[in-house]
């Protein structure tokens, strides 16, 4: 006879007690305490996070999980947003929903990231989810108005439709048409990135006046400004906002609409969108400024002292994206006006350009390290930096969770001192013990490698270009760095041995990128053999890798952890080294 | 609208279009004044800087990390504003310029080329090979100019960075 234990519940309270653990983390731990719980916890998970759509089979997830209602899954590596990956290289979303349309007919959520979405997928999604709520398409492509046609036309409890930096190819202006008129359920949706004729302004007007809940819509750059007052009108409830181009002739009529229009969104917190902005209109969002939380104008080219006008305007700023436009001296102002800021993003307005077009130093972000005590993230892009500026921003911002530098000039030294920036580096990862990711620039030693690997101890993200001076450097952040998870290295002098020294380490992180490095394919076809469970797929589109010399370095190396096995969707160009490969050449 | 076309010229044999010999973009020209200039009247031009050219050159391919979709839009924006504030205008207009810049490989100087003199993708080839003296460049082309010129293929980088075949878009 079984012996009860005093700890045993019946199934319905395991299950009822699970229900309130959210976290996929969280979830993990409590289905590994025993058989039992990870049966109850299986039948009972109701979301889940798919990072790296090649780490699983969506078969391995059906079996496992019988009744998801919520997915999320991850494409292509960071680095394809910076054109590093070539076309056709995977991250298919269709072998996803087509076993799931069978398995999953209550799916009420589908996020997505940097996926391949075809429209084929996009009308099994239709055809499949009836209860689809959420559809969010994160920088993805493949797909055209179509595929939103049909998504518009069945979803009919969609209450967020976010098309999120994707590339949508225009075929037909009108798939706005497609939400039929008794469709009334929209909360949230994102179009801005639509190229022209994608949208059919009057079925927009319409969609928008009769869907009541509508909080967050974010246009497309082709929605005239003088449109803009009329749509803010049928939906005064917004609390984002995206407009579209922010250029027009100063006419009275329009200008009067507008502040009207803005003025009457008593719940608007962010805004975004403003392409082209002219700064004579710029005034008319004055009366929402005080509330703004968030502010985008990472597309505006509005400059000093506009800029800075508008700004000192938005006291309760807690997130900030901008163009260098705005220069030291409006970060200043910024430092001064705006103490909840908790978020902010400098980008170039000339990136390629060779002589610096705006006053924009690390002045800038120092002052802001230092009058916006909440800070947490940064992502600021600059022509200069100094060792002693970097020291002084960690000492003012001992909270920084996100840390991403980028000098435009990648080998840059400390323009004070002529050293590498090891030392204001190592300040960062030395005070800002939470530091989850990090993103590297300048002129940079194995040294900043050191202090990274002995104090980065909670980052989990480390993006790393032209930095280092030999494998000791990648060694130090393997060995060292506990909770990383995706590394990601481009144009760095890193080889074989740090690889295949901390081969294991591999296994505990999500994915490794290391391209125009000094890995060489012997190396791969090692790893390949001695550790099954990771994907070694190396990329190449000169030719395959065993016609180079074995001493000549991959050109593109992509290393994740994986219990489905190598993949079956590889271009031409890419090659995996799991042990057939390895054994086929040797 | 933005108009930043690039055209190159690649060795025969290459299978890969990443590193075209020749490259030729064409930017807004204010400078060119309305009396044409024959195609052998090539002349310094720093004016649009070439910078991503250099970057490519020096293998900075992927820095700076901008996003492609953020490069896309900022390009056109930058451009007109530069535009605009030379001409002193507000709200910038792509002139009808048909002056293409081109720059080769490991030749200092950018020269230009007006395309609109040209009827065909095999006179703008022979031009492009002339101007630069590939033959004397490179001496084991030989045969005749034809053979020589069918030889070598026509690319173009488009706004997203991509090389492409130009015959692939039919002569205007």
């Amino acid at each position: 006879m079984q012996k009860k234990t005093a700890h045993s519940f019946p199934d319905e309270i395991l299950e009822h007690v699970f229900s309130f653990i959210q976290s996929g983390k969280d979830r993990n731990a409590a289905s590994v305490v025993c058989k039992s719980w990870y049966e109850i916890e299986r039948w009972c998970r109701r979301k889940i996070f798919v990072g790296n759509c090649y780490a699983v089979s969506p078969t391995m997830v059906i079996r496992r999980f019988p009744d998801i209602r919520s997915i999320e899954l991850k494409g292509k590596p960071h680095f394809a947003d910076f054109n590093l990956v070539p076309d056709g290289w995977g991250g298919y979303v269709l072998p996803w929903i087509s076993k799931m349309a069978g398995a999953y007919p209550w799916l009420e959520e589908i996020r997505l990231k940097r996926m391949v979405v075809t429209d084929e997928s996009l009308e099994l999604v239709a055809k499949s989810f009836a209860n689809l709520q959420v559809l969010v398409l994160f920088s993805c492509e493949g797909f055209s108005t179509d595929g939103l046609a049909a998504i518009a036309a069945s979803c009919k409890n969609l209450r967020e439709l976010d098309l999120r930096d994707s590339e949508v190819d225009d075929l037909s202006g009108h798939w706005l048409n497609h939400f039929p008129d008794t469709y009334t359920s929209l909360v949230s949706l994102n179009i801005s990135c639509l190229g022209s004729d994608d949208v059919s302004f009057s079925a927009l007007e319409r969609l928008v006046g009769r869907c009541p809940n509508l909080r967050r819509l974010l246009l497309n750059r082709e929605v005239p400004l003088d449109k803009i007052a009329n749509l803010l009108s049928r939906a005064p409830q917004l609390i984002e906002f995206g407009t579209g181009t922010y250029a027009a002739e100063l006419r009275s009529d329009v200008y009067s609409n507008l502040a009207e229009a803005f003025c009457n969104c008593k719940e608007l917190k962010s805004l975004s969108g403003f392409w082209d902005a002219v700064p004579a209109y710029l005034p008319v969002i004055y009366s929402v400024c005080s509330r703004l939380t968030s502010l985008n104008l990472s597309y505006a080219p509005i400059q000093n002292p506009d800029l800075t006008k508008l700004v000192s305007q938005c006291p309760s700023l807690q997130r900030m994206l901008v163009l260098d436009y705005i220069e030291d001296s409006g970060l200043e102002v910024l430092a001064s006006s705006c103490k909840d800021l908790q978020e902010l993003r400098v980008f170039p307005s000339d990136p390629f350009g060779e002589e610096p077009n705006v006053s924009l130093t690390e002045k800038g972000l120092v002052a802001v390290s230092s009058g916006c005590p909440k800070l947490q993230s940064v992502l600021y892009f600059c022509r200069q930096m100094s060792n002693a500026a970097l020291v002084t921003i960690a000492q003012n911002c001992p909270n920084f969770t996100r840390f991403r530098l980028c000098l435009l000039d990648p080998k840059i030294a400390d323009y004070r001192t002529l050293q590498p920036l090891d030392v204001g580096f190592g300040a960062i990862v030395e005070h800002c013990k939470d530091l989850r990711r990090l993103s590297l620039s300048g002129l940079l030693t194995d040294c900043v490698f050191e202090y990274i690997g002995m104090h980065a101890k909670k980052l989990e993200m480390l993006s790393v270009a032209f930095a280092g001076e030999s494998d000791l450097a990648l060694h130090h952040v393997l060995s060292g760095c506990e909770s990383l998870r995706k590394l990601e290295i481009m144009n760095c002098p890193f080889g074989d041995k740090a690889l295949l020294a901390n081969a294991a380490k591999l296994e505990t992180m999500r994915s490794l990128w290391m391209s125009s490095c000094s890995v060489r394919l012997g190396a791969c076809k090692m790893l390949g053999q001695k550790m099954p469970r990771l994907n070694i797929e190396v990329m190449d589109e000169k030719g395959p890798p065993d016609s180079r010399a074995e001493s000549d370095p991959v050109d593109k190396l992509y290393i994740y952890r994986s219990v489905a096995g190598p993949r079956f969707d590889m271009p031409p160009f890419v090659w995996t080294m799991d042990e057939d490969f390895a054994s086929e050449l040797s | 609208m933005c108009m930043e076309l690039q055209l190159g010229l690649a060795l025969p044999g290459s299978d890969t279009w990443s590193r075209p010999l020749l490259k030729l973009s064409l930017y807004e020209d204010i400078n060119v004044n309305s009396k044409k200039r024959g195609f052998d009247h090539g002349y310094l031009e720093d004016e649009f800087s070439a910078a991503s050219f250099k970057n490519y050159e020096k293998g900075l391919v992927g820095w700076p990390p901008v996003e492609t979709w953020r490069r896309k839009k900022l390009r056109c924006q930058v451009h007109n504003h530069m535009t605009a504030a030379e001409n002193g205008y507000c709200g910038g207009r792509a002139s009808n310029s048909t002056y293409v810049k081109v720059k080769m490989e490991g030749v200092v100087i950018a020269r230009k080329i007006d395309i609109s003199i040209h009827q065909s993708f095999e006179k703008l080839t022979t031009t492009l090979m002339t101007m630069f003296d590939i033959f004397s460049h490179f001496p084991f082309i030989f045969g005749s100019v034809d053979e020589n010129r069918r030889s070598f293929k026509l690319t173009y980088q488009d706004k997203e960075g991509d090389w492409l075949i130009a015959e692939d878009v039919p002569w205007r």
